[in-house]
């Protein structure tokens, strides 16, 4: 019995390659009516949503984007268990109409599984563009299941997808698989007649006979398995000594499938002759010698574009905490007391600050980033880098959050949408940490001129190349849990054609997740600034009254052990919240005055009058640059770590970044102090 | 007949044998290269991913990959 039956709610899954415009559909379908999760055990994104019609709720997956329905991937096998478990009452094969003849190639792969399909034919606007003509009523006919002509981008050509939908759902139309099956019949000596003899007459689930005939040529071992759980033993004997004959079968099949596919569009697709395949801008941007530095500048002019939406936003946040003045008037006026306002004040305002900060910079980065993803060009910079990203274990297009990341590791990490898989996407965030970011550039300078007088800019090329060992290192180790094997096999990838952005739809896809990312970012921020504020609350003002303090005094025989004193080590425990925060907190420690959270969430990288002096008189130079290893390694500030979570969704791997940064960065304090002590 | 690695930009060729294991060829002809089918290389630069245009598509495939598809240059 199907989900249909049960619960009177159809289900519909997205089923395409990679770039048929499933998200866009699945974005335009359901709108802020998702949930995004991975699916169970696996590093991969599961999709799941619903839209209501006529009263009906029509629920839809998202499947991974695939190239075919082979079990080769996590997210082959998981799409093809899920088209076998029977959970879909229709299945909506995408294809991308402007490369036809390739894009179908999953369709002729879905053929011969019992479950009714449509095909919809995306971006039909953009083929249309390039002077082809398609006949969907023809291939309607061939085909036996409902073709739409559509683009998913555009919600007012739903109405044919919405009844095509009901007419599958109605009539339960498989494709025709006949002429297929007669391409496959040219195969060897008769060997995929004598296969197809030995399957199971009515298939196994929802599989035929036919395509279990044609997986088992292709050498699919999984579906040798269910044949041999399903079948007589002397016929999976027969089956095997047939396979014995076969060589490269996934050759032959997928020759087969290409045959049918061209006789399908000899009459169903006219095209003109079109424009020469490598634009002039394709050129230079695939240029082995201009290729890279014009990727470079176009994600650095992309990150300061992300500041025109962002910037609005950001001030209005930055307006918040200036309600505090007031707030606190009419709270005390009221009676309320003193440590309650001390905690709306400083904790609520500056949680909603820096939540809706972060806010408005998230939006900036994906709006810029999804356009660059959209109208094609991500995929030319994954092309150029992907020599240099995969000494990481990295595709190419990684090295947009990395290099967004020398901004603000926030970008980084919210750039690494543009990523489509899940594993590679948590390895970019694990690495973007270690770019150093512009804050850090308030306090390293700083503090090695302080020390280093003209030797300062030996510590900054020292900070450079202990970053780049740092990533060598930490893409072994995260890589070796989050990069599957499979993954690390050698680039095959399509360069899909410009297209025109689809700036409505951009903007649903992006806005979609807002509400979701603020939710989560109120939460993170709120509960760890809560902690902090208790940690440094002090009833006379002064930091000596906190927590905080008397927890690294106490602490401090072990935090001198890798050259931190109390006073570094707090102000690298408040640089985890706000990286500019480590001058500030100096400053309050040093100089025992002001409150430690002011310092940490509002000095903005100011250094107190009088703190150098104290700073030369109190540290040695080795203790001084173990401080500078410790901050910038640490992990780069609360909002970081949110939109880390935000984009993970997942706790788990958060705090293994988190905690994996602060044993680092504690590391290389230790081995710069002792190593400095020797020369020093 | 010769590897795909070794055919010039702006050649076009048939390609007329691929191997590798089941894996590979299962990823290949999905993104659209059989035997018989037409390709033009687009970019063959040293160190760089392969870029040909068949079956309507632009496609980027890696160096040591390359090596395993055999063309017949047609012009």
């Amino acid at each position: 019995m199907n989900a249909a039956t049960m619960t009177g709610q159809p289900v519909i899954a997205l089923l395409g390659q990679p770039n048929s415009g499933k998200s866009t559909l699945f974005n335009g379908l359901t709108g802020a009516r998702q949930r995004v999760g991975n699916w169970p055990g696996k590093t991969v994104e599961k999709k799941e949503g619903y839209y209501v019609r006529d009263g009906i709720r029509y629920r839809v997956t998202d499947l991974p984007g695939t190239y075919s329905l082979s079990a080769n991937s996590e997210e082959e096998i998981i799409t093809r268990d899920y088209i076998a478990s029977g959970e879909a009452d229709v299945v909506c094969i995408l294809a991308d109409a402007s490369q036809l003849s390739r894009s179908l190639f999953m369709l002729a792969d879905y053929t011969g599984i019992e479950c009714p399909a449509i095909l919809l034919l995306n971006l039909v606007d953009v083929a249309e563009a390039q002077g082809k003509r398609i006949d969907a009523a023809r291939l309607e006919d061939k085909l036996g299941i409902p073709v739409i002509p559509f683009v998913a981008a555009d919600r007012k050509r739903y109405g044919a997808f919405f009844e095509a939908v009901d007419r599958a759902l109605k009539e339960k139309k498989r494709i025709d698989i006949d002429s297929l099956i007669a391409k496959y019949h040219a195969i060897g000596d008769g060997i995929y007649e004598n296969l197809l003899a030995l399957m199971p007459e009515a298939g196994i689930g929802n599989y035929s006979a036919p395509w279990l005939a044609t997986k088992l040529i292709e050498g699919d071992t999984a579906i040798l398995d269910t044949v041999k759980n399903t079948v007589e033993a002397e016929a999976y004997r027969d089956v095997e000594t047939i396979l014995s004959s076969i060589q490269n079968g996934a050759l032959h099949t997928s020759g087969c499938k290409f045959q049918w596919i061209d006789e399908l569009l000899s009459e169903a697709l006219v095209q003109k002759q079109g424009k020469p395949l490598l634009s002039r801008f394709d050129r230079l941007a695939t240029h082995r010698r201009w290729g890279k530095p014009l990727a470079v500048l176009i994600i650095l002019l992309g990150l300061v574009a992300s500041f025109i939406p962002a910037t609005p936003i950001m001030v209005l946040g930055g307006m918040i905490p200036r309600l505090g003045g007031p707030i606190a008037e009419v709270l005390s006026s009221i009676g309320v007391s003193r440590i309650l306002i001390d905690l709306i004040n400083q904790v609520v305002l500056n949680t909603l600050y820096f939540a809706v900060a972060m806010i408005g910079f998230v939006l900036g980065v994906n709006l810029v980033f999804g356009f660059l993803e959209e109208v094609g060009y991500m995929a030319r910079v994954s092309y150029i880098f992907d020599g240099t990203m995969a000494r990481l274990g990295l595709q190419g297009k990684s090295v947009m959050p990395l290099v967004v990341s020398f901004g603000c590791t926030i970008g980084g990490a919210a750039g690494t949408r543009v990523i489509d898989s899940w594993g590679q996407r948590v390895l970019t965030i694990a690495l973007a940490w270690v770019v150093p970011c512009a804050a850090t550039w308030a306090i390293v300078p700083v503090i090695s001129s302080l020390f280093f007088g003209a030797w300062a800019p030996l510590v900054i090329v020292a900070i450079f190349l202990v970053a780049g060992l740092h990533m060598l290192i930490t893409a072994r180790i995260f890589g070796s849990k989050l990069i599957r094997q499979e993954d690390r096999a050698g680039l095959i990838m399509e360069l899909p054609p410009y297209h025109k952005p689809r700036w409505k739809a951009l903007l649903r896809s992006i806005l979609v997740r807002t509400w979701d990312i603020l939710a989560r970012a109120l939460r993170v921020i709120f509960l760890v600034s809560f902690v902090f504020w208790l940690l440094t609350y002090s009833t006379s003002g002064n930091p000596d009254a906190s927590l905080l303090y008397r927890f690294g005094r106490a602490i401090e025989p072990v935090t001198i052990v890798f050259g931190l004193t109390w006073q570094t080590f707090l102000a690298y425990f408040a640089s985890m919240v706000s990286k500019e925060a480590a001058l500030g907190v100096l400053g309050s420690l040093y100089l025992g005055a002001g409150s430690l959270f002011t310092a940490t969430v509002g000095s903005g990288g100011k250094v107190a009058v009088g703190l150098e002096s104290v700073l030369l008189a109190s540290l040695t130079a080795p203790a001084a640059l173990a401080f500078i290893f410790a901050v910038t390694f640490n992990a780069p500030c609360l909002m970081a770590i949110t939109s880390t979570y935000q984009e993970t969704r997942s706790l788990k791997w958060t705090l293994r970044i988190l905690g994996y940064y602060v044993s680092t960065s504690l590391i290389l304090a230790f081995l710069v102090y002792r190593i400095a002590n020797l020369f020093m | 007949m010769i590897t795909l690695d070794k055919v010039g930009t702006g050649r076009k060729v048939v390609v007329s044998e691929i191997e590798g294991d089941q894996r590979f060829l299962s990823r290949i002809t999905s993104i659209g290269l059989t035997i018989g089918c037409e390709l033009e290389v687009l970019h063959n630069e040293n160190k760089f991913p392969l870029l040909f245009y068949g079956r309507d598509t632009v496609v980027a495939l890696n160096r040591e990959e390359s090596k395993n598809v055999f063309v017949e240059v047609v012009e």
